[in-house]
């Protein structure tokens, strides 16, 4: 790692540390955990958008199966962790059965199936009235204790959250350094090739698929702590939607993209939304925007912006040494 | 006598209503260099797509060292030691060279479905790769990124990436196409320098060069085997003289 990027990391570090002291404010702690577990929803997406090149459109489906297991788990009287575990590992095992399934077909086919699976998953949480609620959603009966720790208020829930979320985020930076990445991106762009060299495409995009929906789910998990309730509408089409859309946003050729996009996404949401009516129309404009100029995304378009500046400035500064020799 | 290298029996692969391939049988001992020639559309790399797996075969048998392929995945036919290059350069453009070479040796390498070290870390993947590259007098060129190299350094780098996985049945599509002359005769001096216990079937078009390196030619005319011998005997074939050399 360079020095700068060490700083950096290091300041993102004490700032995500002491946040709830600089808000104070309870709403903006909770809008900060939001973005932090819509972060991790878009990460473990961009494993497969960005490394893979697999667009889903179907990621809220883990949601919908990983969250209604907890609550329904926790309902029939097992623990929390037994219930979160429980949840993870059926999510985790239903995103292997989706991988086979979507796998089959390339491109436009694997998008079109991910939307299926999600729409069926959304269907069956829409109808399923006994078990899920239906249309009424469904309550979690309370958030966990985990290790003794109290997580009611809304900052111990937000320091929570950050330690889950460091913890994906480092397995998700070592995966995208990985030989294991480094094949999924041969995979990515060169699938044949890759083939040739003895790679088993098909199986490297499938334990991905497996991996993301793994985060997915544990992203899951931690929505249903924050809200203590879910329905259908959370896991509807517009739920993957949007999380495909804040990896695209932020940047998904980057592992920092897909949390800018989260946070962009996710404030524009919930904070913008109480100034302006047309927040929708905000959030279209500002991503025709970002796309039209920066069409890798954010992260990847600004690291572009300042290296242009910084060269030109070197050239100026260059010329200013010149300048007497004229 | 020893089996062969690579045995391909009555091989057959249409396209729609068009034969690509018709029942092409050819063996080629261990050790051999193999040269395959042909007009355009002869079928050349469909033949190749077919040992592969890149292309499903309609009928027919492949075996690599009496090991059927056909039904084989492509990845596993190159754990079984086969490997290619590619006529139309298949590289990764933005990475460099170090990293295409490691990518291909990854692709043998249990390593490979490690999702937790860092690749960077595995040095020895990278000093082997060095030494691919430097065999193909890449040394110096390594650490570039493949869209700032030449041409020939792309072709050169192909190849590096099929010698680094040490194959026993290597196939060169084209190897030497888009080269100048001192080019090619680099390519050329580098292709002799491959031990003999590596087979290699090689299409070209420079006759040249190509038919001082190989000591059986095959001549492929629409997806045909037409003639097949020594390189005298197929050069003094008159139905070669029809079909290649416009005569």
């Amino acid at each position: 790692m360079t020095r700068p990027a060490a700083v950096a990391l290091a300041v993102c570090i004490a700032v995500l540390l002491v946040l709830p002291w600089i808000i104070g404010n309870e709403f903006y702690i909770n809008m900060a955990t939001q973005v932090l577990i819509y972060a991790l929803f878009a990460l473990s997406i961009n494993m497969m958008l960005g490394y893979g090149g697999m667009v889903s459109l179907g990621h809220a489906s883990y949601l919908g199966i990983a969250g209604y297991a907890c609550i329904l788990a926790t309902i029939a009287g097992y623990d929390q962790l037994t219930a979160a575990i429980f949840a993870v590992t059926l999510s985790t095992a239903a995103a292997a059965f989706f991988g086979v399934l979507s796998l089959r077909a390339p491109g436009l086919g694997f998008i079109m199936i991910t939307l299926a699976l999600g729409q069926i998953v959304w269907g069956v949480a829409y109808r399923a009235n006994d078990l899920t609620g239906g249309d009424n959603g469904i309550r979690h009966p309370a958030r966990p204790m985990p290790f003794g720790f109290d997580i009611r208020d809304a900052a111990s829930f937000y320091y929570f959250t950050l330690v889950v979320f460091a913890v994906a985020l480092f397995f998700i930076w070592r995966f995208s350094r990985s030989p294991f990445g480094a094949s999924l991106m041969g995979a990515r762009d060169q699938p044949r090739r890759m083939r040739m060299l003895g790679h088993n495409v098909w199986l490297v995009r499938l334990i991905t698929f497996v991996m993301a929906g793994f985060w997915g789910s544990v992203a899951s998990v931690l929505y249903v702590y924050y809200n203590l309730f879910l329905s259908p509408h959370a896991i509807s089409l517009q739920q993957s939607a949007e999380i495909l859309l804040m990896a695209i946003l932020g940047g998904a050729s980057s592992l920092t993209g897909p949390i800018v996009g989260a946070a962009i996404i996710t404030l524009i949401k919930n904070v913008v939304s109480t100034y302006v009516e047309r927040w929708n129309t905000l959030l279209g404009v500002i991503f025709v925007v970002v796309i039209v100029f920066m069409p890798y995304g954010l992260v990847p378009g600004c690291k572009q912006l300042w290296m242009r500046l910084r060269s030109r400035k070197d050239k100026a500064a260059a010329t200013v040494v010149t300048e007497p020799a004229r | 006598m020893s089996s062969p290298a690579l045995e391909v029996a009555g091989l057959n692969k249409r396209f729609g209503g068009l034969p690509a391939t018709r029942n092409v049988s050819l063996s080629v001992m261990p050790g051999e260099r193999r040269l395959i020639i042909g007009p355009n559309g002869a079928g050349k790399t469909t033949l190749f797509n077919l040992v592969t797996g890149d292309l499903t075969a309609d009928a027919g048998s492949v075996r690599l060292f009496g090991q059927e392929l056909l039904g084989m995945p492509t990845q596993d036919r190159v754990h079984l030691g086969l490997a290619r290059t590619y006529q139309i350069l298949t590289l990764f453009p933005r990475e460099r060279l170090v990293h295409n070479v490691v990518l291909s040796l990854l692709g043998l390498d249990v390593r490979r479905w490690n999702p937790w070290s860092i690749l960077t870390r595995n040095r020895d993947l990278y000093e082997r790769a060095h030494e691919a590259l430097e065999r193909v007098g890449l040394g110096d060129s390594a650490e570039r990124i493949v869209v700032e190299t030449s041409y020939g350094e792309r072709r050169r780098l192909e190849l590096a990436m099929a010698l680094a996985q040490k194959p026993k049945v290597l196939l060169l599509d084209e190897p030497l196409a888009g080269l100048s002359q001192g080019e090619r005769q680099t390519v050329r001096a580098l292709l002799d320098t491959i031990p003999r216990d590596v087979t290699i079937v090689m299409i070209e078009h420079d006759m040249d060069t190509a038919l001082g390196f190989a000591e059986r030619i095959t001549l492929l005319h629409y997806g045909e085997v037409i003639v097949e011998g020594t390189r005298a005997e197929v050069v003094a074939d008159p139905r070669t003289r029809e079909v290649y050399l416009g005569d």
